[in-house]
């Protein structure tokens, strides 16, 4: 399981700050923190309140790959802010996000094949999120056509289904693991998947659970990454049993240091 | 038509290894032999490089072996002198390095002690130039007691040390840490076992976790071969795809497994519908070690000059480049 | 696997019409992936469509079968890259070659004798090749005549000549022959031949890009009993070849590669000649043929073919029963354990050590180790005394001692009662039997 690091994140005070001031260090120490315990990726956003997004995309970028040696996913809704970040990746980096609607994905496409990078391409449209798998799997589909017709490899893209909160759409859950399946079958090689894995807990208690919990049973459905929390030792611990269970590592007693440490 | 040809991504590679060390690096091999460094499954050569070709070593014994009595033509006169014997393997029978058996540290058998031990050791590296490599009794409490000694004698020589196992791999490691050796990490026929035990070698120094063989336990064949195939193709494709615990090139001794069975040594008088027993052996072992390139072997320990050579013939045909 | 929503899409309409229910040709394609629906739900849909839609659900790679009756050989049907993924399932066929400028009839006599008992198993070299060196049809027509007279083994007929082929393939039509082979230069009249007598043909090209093309030629005249061959004969350029049909037939479903695969050695030298064989018996290869005749060479070459097509998931047993190590006496040991092939091996291969000839017992626990069959109650008192009386051990031997694995120390009461045999327990590991061997019955058993 591919970890997307999702704490370099404006909606984070302390990040908020940092940006603000300029002061790398926050970003620099989440930045070794989430290496550290075992994340794939650097997940960068510069926050919804962002006054000046190209700019403060650019100084993350510089900032967080003086600290990591990690590819990053660069996280905004403005392409523009995303093309100046890419243009300053050490490595091929990842695009979050597109969602199925042409124009954007037009945009998002071009600039992935471009620069190399792999793209987050999300369930929806202009009509919002479906509930249902079918009506998922179809957008995620056309999603994997149109990077087809880019030249985009349906394994340069992350397809997440979008999870919404448990406590309010309780009845999404078997749809987003039965659309994980399916996605499978889309194409081959076939497109990843990743989600948000903290949108499943939104506005509950225990979240942590919560979170581990749906992401072993998405693992289970063909869940390949997600954006999360990598310094919550418990769900990386959970996602190594996971793996295990799985069959996708081989066990030996020290699994979960194994997995924390792939990258180190 | 042009065929697309199908072609794995792997996430990684296989670790280098080098054995031996020359006058430059502290050591007295005339050259090094580096091993491992695969980027495909065996022989592959069209989806990525195998950049060493793997190497097969003879073995040499401390005292004389109790071996079938074909095996007196070829190292009958050299049986007592562990240098000379060393010598005829690599000069006559063309092995790529050497492998020392301190059978005689047995404390059932001869005994020797440490010191013997190191001085046989030196015989060899003095009588060859190829890189060396040591393997103890069997005993573990006796060869916890030769290993330093022999590191110390042959420091800089970058020799191969073992059996480091998982309830006894502290004092060879030991030995090889301080002393610059690679050690060789033997599990049971076992893949977890053998992963777990690289981990723990690596916890011990970090610099040892780029000096390490995996003996996986190689079966001979008709003899739970399919077993150790198997567990080998699992850890290969392991190490392709990322799993550095995996990672470390791997070595067998074909000719010691084989010619342990009946089907080796069994005489054709005993044994009419099997045919001429010489014969049976080379290729007993040779087809052991044939199937253990296949599955991704580095280092192949043989025993008999005939084996040895059908096998190098066939190393040097899959070294042969298959890119489309 | 079967067809992905993509594959699908290119052979649908692209119309989004919504007749067939879905919103878009593209979800109609990911319903038919997902078996949600079915092609009929589309009436736009061509029949070429239907066609290559159909076929790729088929089997990745034929099955075709060599031969007739009790000596038949099916060839390929195989779905794995990895034996440890599930299992190989059809045995590479072994065929000797047999020149018809050579003396046929002793080397197939030769041949037909190449059975061998290993381990209470039955191995066999299940087929022979006669290959025309002569350029004589009289010639190469007798040689056939003669080998199947002298052999009931399945037969590989081989020229590119096809006159040459026609009367022999007339000779021996009935035994089902394979037909080896066409090329871009005979294939047309090579496919007729077979296809006329309802045989399997070998498709060999000049390189894999060629046989591609050859292979849909021939089934575009009809033909689908197929055996492929890249015609390279370079050891590494084989090994290459043999694992893109493997992988694209079973990964990418490729079609013109779906067939089992043929290989043939070029060593001189019969060592190097096994060795060469045994690369493509481990990779892929369906029939190999060599030259080799001696059992001490073919021995080998089946025992790896027989040990890399068990079933991974299936515990391996031996035949249960009583084993003799070297030539046992009526004072050797004896030693007790389980039918589990690798804990048998591994007993019997220390008690060989122990240089001390004794008798190994292998009581029938289905296949699994001492400390599993013990706790499942199929190694116990009972089962081993039953195997105890099964095999005579009382007439064999003069003594009334066994020797019990060190892990089941604790059986020792209960089997003593119920044999009325003494029991010696041994070493835990049969690493241990060696020592214990020469401690306890240097002098046999007293």
């Amino acid at each position: 399981m591919i970890i997307i690091g999702e704490r370099i994140n404006g909606m984070f005070k302390d990040i908020a700050r940092a940006i603000n001031d300029r002061d790398p260090g926050p970003v620099q120490e989440w930045a070794k923190k989430q290496e550290y315990n075992g994340a794939h990726y650097l997940d960068i956003n510069v926050g919804p309140s962002s006054t000046e997004p190209v700019e403060a995309m650019k100084w993350l970028v510089e900032v967080a790959q003086e600290a990591s040696d990690l590819p990053l996913a660069l996280d905004s809704t403005k392409y523009d802010a995303i093309e100046a970040g890419l243009k300053l990746c050490k490595q091929p980096a990842m695009i979050n996000s597109v969602p199925a609607e042409m124009a954007k994905m037009e945009r998002v496409f071009a600039m992935a094949a471009e620069y190399g990078a792999e793209v987050i391409g999300l369930a929806m449209n202009e009509e919002g999120i479906p509930k249902d798998a079918d009506m998922r799997v179809g957008l995620a589909a056309e999603l994997v056509a149109t990077a087809d017709a880019f030249g985009i490899s349906p394994d340069m893209l992350y397809i997440d289904p979008l999870a919404l909160p448990c406590n309010v759409a309780q009845d999404h859950g078997p749809e987003v693991m039965r659309t994980l399946r399916e996605i499978k079958m889309i194409s081959d090689p076939a497109p990843k998947t990743t989600v948000g894995l903290s949108n499943i807990s939104q506005g509950t208690k225990n979240r942590e659970l919560i979170n581990r919990t749906f992401a072993v049973m998405a693992m289970a459905n063909g869940l390949d990454s997600a954006i999360a929390d990598a310094c919550d030792d418990e769900l990386m611990a959970a996602v190594a049993s996971a793996r295990i269970i799985l069959d996708m590592d081989i066990y030996c007693d020290s699994f979960v240091d194994v997995f924390k440490q792939r990258n180190r | 038509m042009a065929v697309e040809i199908l072609k794995e991504k792997y996430r990684s590679k296989v670790g280098e290894v080098v054995l031996g060390a020359t006058k430059e690096d502290g050591g007295t091999r005339s050259h090094t032999i580096t091993v491992g460094g695969e980027s495909a499954l065996p022989y592959l050569h069209f989806e990525g490089e195998i950049p060493n070709r793997p190497v097969v070593a003879l073995e040499v014994w401390d005292i004389v072996p109790e071996w079938n009595p074909c095996f007196e033509q070829y190292y009958g006169d050299v049986y007592n002198d562990p240098g000379a014997w060393a010598k005829k393997c690599v000069e006559e029978y063309g092995a790529d390095l050497i492998q020392v058996r301190l059978k005689g540290a047995d404390p059932d058998l001869k005994d020797h002690s440490p010191e013997d031990c190191a001085a046989t050791v030196k015989k060899v590296l003095e009588a060859v130039s190829v890189p060396v490599m040591v393997i103890g009794c069997g005993k573990a409490d006796k060869d916890n007691t030769i290993y330093n000694p022999i590191a110390e004698a042959a420091a800089g020589e970058n020799l191969v040390m073992g059996v480091g196992e998982l309830e006894n791999y502290k004092a060879v490691t030991s030995a090889c840490m301080a002393n610059n050796h690679v050690v060789i990490a033997q599990s049971p026929i076992d893949i977890n076992i053998c992963k777990q035990l690289n981990i723990l070698i690596a916890e011990m120094s970090p610099a040892m976790s780029t000096r390490i063989i995996i003996d996986p336990t190689v079966a001979a064949l008709g003899y739970g071969i399919e077993y150790s195939y198997s567990i080998m193709e699992r850890a290969r494709n392991g190490a392709l795809q990322g799993d550095k615990m995996l990672a470390m090139p791997m070595y067998g001794n074909a000719g010691f497994e084989s010619w342990r069975q009946k089907e080796a040594n069994i005489s054709a008088d005993e044994q009419p519908g099997w045919g001429e027993q010489e014969e049976r052996g080379i290729l007993w072992e040779a087809t052991t070690a044939m199937a253990y390139l296949q599955s991704g072997i580095d280092i192949l320990v043989m025993r008999h000059p005939e084996a040895l050579k059908a096998i190098k013939g066939n190393i040097d045909d899959l070294m042969k480049n298959n890119s489309y | 696997m079967g067809l992905t929503g993509l594959e699908i899409y290119k052979h649908l309409p692209k119309t989004n019409c919504k007749d067939c229910g879905s919103p878009t040709c593209l979800a109609f394609a990911m319903a038919l992936a997902s078996g949600k629906a079915s092609l009929d739900a589309c009436p736009h849909v061509t029949d070429e469509a239907k066609e290559a839609l159909d076929s790729a659900s088929a089997p990745p790679i034929k099955l075709v079968t060599v031969g007739t009756g009790d000596h038949k050989v099916e060839l390929g049907e195989e779905t794995e890259i990895f034996r440890h993924d599930k299992r190989f399932f059809h045995p590479t066929g072994i065929a000797v070659l047999i020149s018809d400028s050579e003396d046929v009839a002793a080397k197939a006599e030769q041949f037909d004798d190449l059975e061998f008992e290993r381990v209470g198993m039955h191995y066999i070299t299940d087929m022979v090749a006669i290959k025309c060196d002569s350029g004589d049809a009289g010639k190469f027509k007798e040689a056939v005549e003669t080998v199947a007279g002298k052999t009931e083994k399945a037969l590989i007929l081989m020229t590119e000549d096809p006159a040459i082929m026609e009367g022999a393939l007339e000779a021996v039509a009935d035994r089902k022959p394979l037909v080896c082979a066409a090329t871009s230069d005979n294939f047309e009249k090579m496919t007729e031949l077979a296809k006329g007598k309802d045989c399997p043909l070998v498709v060999k090209g000049s390189d894999i890009n060629d046989l591609a093309e050859l292979v849909e030629k021939v089934v575009g005249l009809g033909h689908k009993e197929l055996v492929i061959d890249s015609g390279a004969r370079e050891t590494s350029q084989v090994l290459a070849d043999l694992t893109q049909f493997r992988r694209l037939a079973v990964r990418k479903k490729f079609r013109l590669f779906g067939y089992p695969a043929l290989a043939v050695t070029t060593k001189d030298d019969p060592k190097e000649e096994i060795i060469q064989a045994g690369v493509y018996v481990s990779k892929y290869a369906d029939v190999v043929v060599l030259k080799a005749c001696e059992k001490q060479q073919l021995l080998p070459l089946l025992s790896w073919r027989q040990n890399l097509y068990t079933d991974p998931q299936k515990p391996i047993a031996v035949e249960a029963g009583l084993y003799d190590v070297g030539e046992p006496g009526e004072d050797a040991p004896v030693y007790v354990t389980t039918n589990f092939s690798l804990t048998y091996f591994i007993v019997e291969g220390e008690v060989e050590s122990s240089r001390i000839p004794s008798r190994v017992l292998s009581v029938d626990t289905g296949g699994i180790s001492v400390l599993t069959a013990y706790a499942d109650n199929k190694f116990s008192a009972e089962t081993i005394t039953e195997a105890i009386k099964k095999c005579g051990l009382e007439d064999k031997v003069k003594h009334k001692k066994l020797v019990l694995p060190g892990h089941v120390a604790v059986l020792k009461g209960t089997l003593e009662e119920e044999s009325g045999w003494e029991v010696m327990v041994g070493p835990r590991e049969a690493s241990g039997i060696t020592k214990y061997a020469k401690d306890n019955f240097a002098g046999g058993v007293s």
